[in-house]
Protein backbone atom coordinates (compact mmCIF):
# COMPACT_ATOMS: atom_id res chain seq x y z
CA UNK A 1 0.00 0.00 0.00
CA UNK A 2 1.95 3.19 -1.38
CA UNK A 3 -0.05 6.47 -1.20
CA UNK A 4 3.67 8.49 -1.76
CA UNK A 5 3.72 9.49 -5.41
CA UNK A 6 0.34 10.09 -6.58
CA UNK A 7 -0.27 11.72 -9.83
CA UNK A 8 -2.69 14.62 -10.09
CA UNK A 9 -5.11 15.11 -12.35
CA UNK A 10 -4.46 18.55 -14.09
CA UNK A 11 -6.30 20.52 -17.07
CA UNK A 12 -3.81 23.43 -18.58
CA UNK A 13 -4.87 25.47 -15.94
CA UNK A 14 -4.25 23.74 -12.89
CA UNK A 15 -1.16 22.32 -14.23
CA UNK A 16 0.93 26.05 -13.03
CA UNK A 17 -0.31 24.82 -9.18
CA UNK A 18 1.47 21.94 -9.44
CA UNK A 19 5.04 22.60 -11.42
CA UNK A 20 7.86 19.69 -10.26
CA UNK A 21 4.57 17.49 -9.47
CA UNK A 22 3.80 14.40 -11.10
CA UNK A 23 0.80 14.93 -13.06
CA UNK A 24 -1.92 13.18 -15.45
CA UNK A 25 -3.67 15.16 -17.66
CA UNK A 26 -5.48 14.20 -20.95
CA UNK A 27 -4.35 15.73 -24.37
CA UNK A 28 -6.31 16.01 -28.05
CA UNK A 29 -3.16 15.65 -30.09
CA UNK A 30 -2.87 18.36 -32.82
CA UNK A 31 1.00 18.04 -33.52
CA UNK A 32 3.39 15.33 -33.33
CA UNK A 33 7.27 15.10 -34.01
CA UNK A 34 9.08 12.16 -32.34
CA UNK A 35 9.77 13.94 -29.40
CA UNK A 36 7.60 17.03 -28.81
CA UNK A 37 3.80 16.30 -28.69
CA UNK A 38 1.43 19.30 -29.25
CA UNK A 39 -2.11 18.94 -27.43
CA UNK A 40 -5.01 20.31 -26.72
CA UNK A 41 -5.68 20.01 -22.94
CA UNK A 42 -9.17 19.00 -21.42
CA UNK A 43 -9.67 22.93 -20.79
CA UNK A 44 -9.03 23.51 -24.73
CA UNK A 45 -5.21 24.87 -24.15
CA UNK A 46 -2.56 24.16 -25.53
CA UNK A 47 0.22 21.83 -23.62
CA UNK A 48 3.47 20.07 -25.19
CA UNK A 49 4.27 16.69 -23.98
CA UNK A 50 8.04 16.10 -24.00
CA UNK A 51 9.14 12.22 -24.73
CA UNK A 52 6.23 10.46 -26.30
CA UNK A 53 6.66 8.49 -29.60
CA UNK A 54 4.99 8.77 -32.22
CA UNK A 55 1.69 9.13 -31.32
CA UNK A 56 -1.71 9.35 -34.47
CA UNK A 57 -3.18 12.67 -34.91
CA UNK A 58 -6.37 13.32 -33.64
CA UNK A 59 -6.54 10.55 -30.60
CA UNK A 60 -6.75 10.77 -27.10
CA UNK A 61 -3.68 10.61 -25.13
CA UNK A 62 -3.33 9.86 -21.16
CA UNK A 63 0.27 11.22 -20.10
CA UNK A 64 1.68 11.20 -16.54
CA UNK A 65 5.01 12.90 -15.82
CA UNK A 66 6.40 15.48 -14.07
CA UNK A 67 5.00 19.00 -15.19
CA UNK A 68 8.21 20.81 -16.28
CA UNK A 69 6.72 24.44 -16.72
CA UNK A 70 2.79 26.01 -16.35
CA UNK A 71 2.66 24.50 -20.08
CA UNK A 72 4.73 21.18 -20.88
CA UNK A 73 4.92 17.78 -19.08
CA UNK A 74 7.80 15.30 -19.60
CA UNK A 75 5.96 12.23 -20.02
CA UNK A 76 6.72 8.44 -18.28
CA UNK A 77 4.07 6.45 -18.66
CA UNK A 78 1.15 7.54 -21.00
CA UNK A 79 -1.78 5.43 -22.53
CA UNK A 80 -3.96 5.99 -25.96
CA UNK A 81 -7.53 7.22 -24.98
CA UNK A 82 -8.73 6.57 -28.55
CA UNK A 83 -10.36 8.55 -30.78
CA UNK A 84 -13.29 9.70 -28.63
CA UNK A 85 -13.05 10.57 -25.34
CA UNK A 86 -15.41 12.60 -23.27
CA UNK A 87 -13.09 15.82 -22.35
CA UNK A 88 -15.60 17.66 -20.49
CA UNK A 89 -16.43 15.19 -17.89
CA UNK A 90 -12.29 14.49 -17.52
CA UNK A 91 -12.00 18.10 -16.76
CA UNK A 92 -14.38 18.15 -14.19
CA UNK A 93 -12.49 15.17 -12.53
CA UNK A 94 -9.72 17.57 -12.47
CA UNK A 95 -11.73 20.27 -10.94
CA UNK A 96 -12.97 18.27 -8.65
CA UNK A 97 -9.81 15.90 -8.06
CA UNK A 98 -8.47 19.21 -6.79
CA UNK A 99 -10.81 20.89 -4.90
CA UNK A 100 -13.69 19.89 -2.94
CA UNK A 101 -12.64 16.30 -3.31
CA UNK A 102 -8.86 16.43 -2.80
CA UNK A 103 -8.94 14.08 0.10
CA UNK A 104 -9.88 11.01 -1.91
CA UNK A 105 -7.17 11.53 -4.28
CA UNK A 106 -3.92 13.11 -3.20
CA UNK B 1 -32.22 -0.96 13.15
CA UNK B 2 -31.45 1.49 15.90
CA UNK B 3 -34.25 3.90 15.16
CA UNK B 4 -36.81 1.25 15.62
CA UNK B 5 -36.04 -0.17 18.95
CA UNK B 6 -36.31 3.73 19.84
CA UNK B 7 -40.01 3.57 18.49
CA UNK B 8 -40.89 0.38 20.52
CA UNK B 9 -39.76 1.87 23.89
CA UNK B 10 -42.16 5.05 23.48
CA UNK B 11 -44.90 3.62 21.32
CA UNK B 12 -48.20 2.07 22.98
CA UNK B 13 -47.38 -0.85 21.47
CA UNK B 14 -44.04 -1.77 23.48
CA UNK B 15 -43.38 -5.65 23.48
CA UNK B 16 -45.52 -5.70 20.36
CA UNK B 17 -42.49 -6.41 18.60
CA UNK B 18 -44.11 -4.98 15.55
CA UNK B 19 -41.33 -4.12 13.15
CA UNK B 20 -42.61 -1.39 11.49
CA UNK B 21 -40.03 0.13 9.27
CA UNK B 22 -39.69 -2.71 7.18
CA UNK B 23 -43.19 -2.84 6.06
CA UNK B 24 -42.41 0.92 4.93
CA UNK B 25 -40.55 0.26 2.73
CA UNK B 26 -42.51 -1.07 -0.55
CA UNK B 27 -43.94 1.91 -0.39
CA UNK B 28 -40.96 3.82 -0.56
CA UNK B 29 -39.88 3.81 -4.27
CA UNK B 30 -36.29 5.34 -4.06
CA UNK B 31 -34.00 2.48 -2.78
CA UNK B 32 -33.40 2.55 1.03
CA UNK B 33 -29.88 3.05 1.70
CA UNK B 34 -30.26 1.55 5.28
CA UNK B 35 -30.63 -1.34 3.48
CA UNK B 36 -27.89 -1.05 0.75
CA UNK B 37 -25.88 -0.53 4.27
CA UNK B 38 -25.88 -3.88 5.10
CA UNK B 39 -26.09 -5.71 1.78
CA UNK B 40 -23.60 -3.41 -0.21
CA UNK B 41 -22.41 -4.16 -3.88
CA UNK B 42 -19.15 -2.86 -4.98
CA UNK B 43 -18.14 -0.15 -3.51
CA UNK B 44 -16.03 2.48 -5.89
CA UNK B 45 -13.45 3.77 -4.03
CA UNK B 46 -9.68 5.04 -4.75
CA UNK B 47 -6.46 3.37 -3.21
CA UNK B 48 -6.07 6.19 -1.42
CA UNK B 49 -9.32 5.47 0.63
CA UNK B 50 -8.76 2.19 0.45
CA UNK B 51 -5.44 3.60 2.32
CA UNK B 52 -7.12 5.34 4.74
CA UNK B 53 -10.01 2.92 5.81
CA UNK B 54 -9.46 1.84 9.46
CA UNK B 55 -11.12 -1.77 10.56
CA UNK B 56 -13.48 -2.86 13.21
CA UNK B 57 -14.97 -6.01 14.09
CA UNK B 58 -13.25 -8.32 16.69
CA UNK B 59 -11.61 -10.03 14.21
CA UNK B 60 -10.96 -7.10 12.22
CA UNK B 61 -12.17 -8.37 9.68
CA UNK B 62 -14.23 -5.10 8.77
CA UNK B 63 -12.99 -2.26 6.77
CA UNK B 64 -14.74 1.28 7.48
CA UNK B 65 -14.84 3.82 4.66
CA UNK B 66 -16.40 6.82 5.52
CA UNK B 67 -18.47 5.55 8.89
CA UNK B 68 -19.43 2.49 6.50
CA UNK B 69 -18.37 -1.36 6.43
CA UNK B 70 -16.82 -2.12 3.19
CA UNK B 71 -16.14 -5.35 1.42
CA UNK B 72 -16.36 -5.52 -1.86
CA UNK B 73 -14.72 -2.78 -4.01
CA UNK B 74 -14.41 -1.67 -7.17
CA UNK B 75 -11.31 0.00 -8.52
CA UNK B 76 -9.88 0.98 -12.23
CA UNK B 77 -5.88 1.34 -12.25
CA UNK B 78 -3.18 0.41 -14.16
CA UNK B 79 -1.57 -2.71 -13.75
CA UNK B 80 2.15 -3.22 -13.06
CA UNK B 81 4.91 -6.00 -11.87
CA UNK B 82 2.14 -9.01 -12.75
CA UNK B 83 3.32 -12.22 -11.17
CA UNK B 84 1.63 -15.20 -12.24
CA UNK B 85 1.92 -18.38 -10.18
CA UNK B 86 0.26 -22.01 -10.60
CA UNK B 87 -1.99 -21.25 -7.50
CA UNK B 88 -2.31 -17.46 -7.81
CA UNK B 89 -1.55 -14.44 -9.91
CA UNK B 90 -0.44 -11.15 -7.89
CA UNK B 91 0.13 -7.46 -9.51
CA UNK B 92 0.35 -4.03 -8.27
CA UNK B 93 -2.78 -1.65 -9.01
CA UNK B 94 -1.97 1.99 -9.83
CA UNK B 95 -5.22 4.09 -9.93
CA UNK B 96 -2.55 7.07 -9.83
CA UNK B 97 -3.66 7.96 -5.90
CA UNK B 98 -2.04 5.41 -4.53
CA UNK B 99 -0.51 1.75 -5.52
CA UNK B 100 -1.83 -1.38 -3.69
CA UNK B 101 -0.71 -5.63 -4.01
CA UNK B 102 -3.97 -7.22 -5.86
CA UNK B 103 -3.76 -11.35 -5.56
CA UNK B 104 -6.15 -13.35 -7.78
CA UNK B 105 -6.71 -16.82 -6.88
CA UNK B 106 -6.49 -19.31 -9.79
CA UNK B 107 -9.82 -21.79 -8.84
CA UNK B 108 -11.35 -21.86 -12.50
CA UNK B 109 -10.18 -21.87 -15.91
CA UNK B 110 -11.94 -19.05 -16.17
CA UNK B 111 -9.48 -16.83 -13.77
CA UNK B 112 -6.39 -18.21 -15.80
CA UNK B 113 -7.99 -17.68 -19.14
CA UNK B 114 -8.86 -13.61 -17.87
CA UNK B 115 -5.34 -13.22 -16.25
CA UNK B 116 -3.69 -14.34 -19.45
CA UNK B 117 -5.04 -11.67 -21.28
CA UNK B 118 -3.93 -8.64 -18.35
CA UNK B 119 -0.72 -7.30 -19.46
CA UNK B 120 1.67 -4.59 -17.37
CA UNK B 121 0.95 -1.51 -18.08
CA UNK B 122 -3.16 -2.24 -19.09
CA UNK B 123 -6.16 -0.33 -17.55
CA UNK B 124 -8.30 -2.51 -15.87
CA UNK B 125 -11.00 -2.39 -13.69
CA UNK B 126 -10.58 -5.08 -10.44
CA UNK B 127 -13.82 -6.26 -8.49
CA UNK B 128 -12.52 -7.89 -5.26
CA UNK B 129 -12.53 -8.22 -1.61
CA UNK B 130 -10.34 -5.84 0.68
CA UNK B 131 -8.28 -8.17 3.09
CA UNK B 132 -5.47 -7.64 5.51
CA UNK B 133 -2.37 -9.54 5.15
CA UNK B 134 0.61 -9.07 7.63
CA UNK B 135 -0.51 -5.69 8.38
CA UNK B 136 -0.84 -4.21 4.75
CA UNK B 137 -4.20 -4.06 3.05
CA UNK B 138 -4.41 -6.28 -0.04
CA UNK B 139 -7.10 -6.98 -2.44
CA UNK B 140 -8.02 -10.24 -3.50
CA UNK B 141 -9.66 -9.67 -7.14
CA UNK B 142 -12.38 -12.08 -8.20
CA UNK B 143 -12.49 -10.00 -11.41
CA UNK B 144 -10.29 -8.38 -13.72
CA UNK B 145 -11.29 -6.66 -16.65
CA UNK B 146 -9.08 -4.39 -19.39
CA UNK B 147 -10.89 -1.26 -19.70
CA UNK B 148 -11.25 -0.57 -23.97
CA UNK B 149 -13.29 2.42 -23.67
CA UNK B 150 -11.67 4.99 -21.30
CA UNK B 151 -14.47 7.23 -20.54
CA UNK B 152 -14.65 4.28 -17.76
CA UNK B 153 -11.52 5.85 -16.56
CA UNK B 154 -13.13 9.26 -15.65
CA UNK B 155 -16.38 7.50 -14.49
CA UNK B 156 -14.72 5.24 -11.81
CA UNK B 157 -13.63 8.88 -10.42
CA UNK B 158 -16.88 10.60 -10.34
CA UNK B 159 -18.51 7.30 -9.38
CA UNK B 160 -16.47 6.92 -6.19
CA UNK B 161 -16.84 10.88 -5.66
CA UNK B 162 -20.43 10.07 -6.12
CA UNK B 163 -20.99 7.40 -3.56
CA UNK B 164 -18.62 9.48 -1.17
CA UNK B 165 -20.98 12.10 -1.09
CA UNK B 166 -23.91 9.64 -1.05
CA UNK B 167 -22.95 7.75 2.53
CA UNK B 168 -21.68 10.87 4.70
CA UNK B 169 -25.34 12.84 3.71
CA UNK B 170 -26.76 9.13 5.03
CA UNK B 171 -24.96 9.42 7.85
CA UNK B 172 -25.97 12.92 8.40
CA UNK B 173 -29.49 12.54 7.22
CA UNK B 174 -30.43 9.97 9.90
CA UNK B 175 -29.04 11.64 12.78
CA UNK B 176 -31.91 14.56 12.94
CA UNK B 177 -34.41 12.20 12.72
CA UNK B 178 -33.60 9.75 15.72
CA UNK B 179 -34.10 12.70 18.11
CA UNK B 180 -37.48 13.89 16.56
CA UNK B 181 -38.55 10.25 16.78
CA UNK B 182 -38.21 10.55 20.62
CA UNK B 183 -39.74 14.44 20.73
CA UNK B 184 -43.03 13.52 19.44
CA UNK B 185 -43.83 10.35 21.23
CA UNK B 186 -42.46 12.29 24.36
CA UNK B 187 -44.47 15.01 23.59
CA UNK B 188 -47.41 13.76 22.62
CA UNK B 189 -50.16 15.41 24.43
CA UNK B 190 -48.56 18.70 23.10
CA UNK B 191 -50.13 20.22 20.05
CA UNK B 192 -48.60 17.31 17.56
CA UNK B 193 -48.86 20.47 14.18
CA UNK B 194 -45.48 22.03 16.19
CA UNK B 195 -43.31 19.44 16.09
CA UNK B 196 -44.83 18.25 12.53
CA UNK B 197 -43.80 21.70 10.49
CA UNK B 198 -40.50 21.11 12.76
CA UNK B 199 -40.13 17.78 11.35
CA UNK B 200 -41.21 18.00 8.02
CA UNK B 201 -38.33 19.99 6.64
CA UNK B 202 -35.91 17.10 7.93
CA UNK B 203 -38.33 14.30 6.61
CA UNK B 204 -38.23 15.89 3.22
CA UNK B 205 -34.54 16.14 3.32
CA UNK B 206 -33.86 12.48 4.86
CA UNK B 207 -37.13 11.21 3.06
CA UNK B 208 -35.10 11.08 -0.28
CA UNK B 209 -32.15 9.21 1.48
CA UNK B 210 -33.99 6.92 4.20
CA UNK B 211 -37.04 5.31 4.75
CA UNK B 212 -36.73 7.14 8.35
CA UNK B 213 -38.60 10.21 6.58
CA UNK B 214 -41.78 8.07 6.05
CA UNK B 215 -41.68 6.71 9.18
CA UNK B 216 -41.53 9.44 11.12
CA UNK B 217 -44.48 10.76 9.22
CA UNK B 218 -46.22 7.52 10.07
CA UNK B 219 -45.30 8.04 13.40
CA UNK B 220 -46.88 11.19 13.58
CA UNK B 221 -50.09 10.14 12.00
CA UNK B 222 -50.25 7.24 14.52
CA UNK B 223 -49.58 9.47 17.39
CA UNK B 224 -52.22 12.09 16.12
CA UNK B 225 -54.72 9.32 15.93
CA UNK B 226 -54.10 8.17 19.65
CA UNK B 227 -54.74 11.09 21.47
CA UNK B 228 -57.58 11.38 23.53
CA UNK B 229 -59.26 13.80 21.26
CA UNK B 230 -58.92 11.84 18.32
CA UNK B 231 -60.15 8.50 20.06
CA UNK B 232 -63.17 10.92 21.79
CA UNK B 233 -64.11 11.15 17.95
CA UNK B 234 -66.35 7.94 17.13
CA UNK B 235 -66.23 8.88 13.09
CA UNK B 236 -62.29 9.18 13.45
CA UNK B 237 -60.25 11.44 12.08
CA UNK B 238 -60.71 12.47 8.33
CA UNK B 239 -57.47 12.51 6.15
CA UNK B 240 -57.68 16.09 5.56
CA UNK B 241 -57.56 16.82 9.08
CA UNK B 242 -54.28 15.07 9.44
CA UNK B 243 -52.65 16.57 6.02
CA UNK B 244 -53.83 20.14 7.32
CA UNK B 245 -52.66 19.51 11.37
CA UNK B 246 -49.29 17.50 10.59
CA UNK B 247 -48.87 19.76 7.53
CA UNK B 248 -48.22 16.64 4.73
CA UNK B 249 -49.51 16.84 1.77
CA UNK B 250 -52.24 14.29 1.16
CA UNK B 251 -50.58 11.51 -0.72
CA UNK B 252 -47.91 11.26 2.41
CA UNK B 253 -50.56 10.79 4.64
CA UNK B 254 -52.63 8.54 2.29
CA UNK B 255 -49.05 6.62 2.41
CA UNK B 256 -48.80 6.55 6.16
CA UNK B 257 -52.10 5.76 6.44
CA UNK B 258 -52.07 2.48 4.05
CA UNK B 259 -48.88 1.63 6.02
CA UNK B 260 -50.39 2.01 9.74
CA UNK B 261 -53.72 0.11 8.48
CA UNK B 262 -51.71 -2.93 7.52
CA UNK B 263 -49.93 -3.13 10.55
CA UNK B 264 -52.96 -3.05 12.29
CA UNK B 265 -52.88 0.35 13.64
CA UNK B 266 -55.69 2.10 12.55
CA UNK B 267 -58.87 1.10 11.03
CA UNK B 268 -61.07 3.03 9.12
CA UNK B 269 -64.36 3.85 9.98
CA UNK B 270 -67.42 5.62 8.17
CA UNK B 271 -65.53 6.03 4.96
CA UNK B 272 -61.82 5.65 3.18
CA UNK B 273 -61.52 9.29 4.31
CA UNK B 274 -62.13 8.69 8.40
CA UNK B 275 -59.57 6.65 10.61
CA UNK B 276 -59.19 5.75 13.99
CA UNK B 277 -56.71 4.08 15.97
CA UNK B 278 -56.83 0.47 17.29
CA UNK B 279 -55.54 1.61 20.57
CA UNK B 280 -57.84 2.62 23.44
CA UNK B 281 -56.05 4.91 24.41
Amino acid sequence: MDTSSPSVFVNAELLRVHIGKKVRAVVHVIQSDGEITTGKSTDEHQLIVKGLPHVSLMSYVEVIGIAESDQSIRAETWTNFGNTFDTQSYNQVCQLANGEFKGLFL
Amino acid sequence: MFSSSQFDATSAFAGGGFSFTQQTQPTDSTPSPAKSRETQGLVPVTVKQISEASQSGDEKSNFVINGVDVANVTVVGMVFEKVGRNTDVAFILDDGTGQMKCRRWMNENFDTIEMEEILDGMYVRVNGHLKSFQGAKQLVAFSVRPVTNFDEVTFHFIDCIHNHLQTKSQGEGLTPTQPQLVDTSLSTPMRNGSNGSQTAPSSQLSGQFSIDGLKSCDQLVLDYLQQPSSIGQEKGIHRDELSRQLKFPVEKIMESIRSLEEEGLIYSTIDEFHYKSTASG
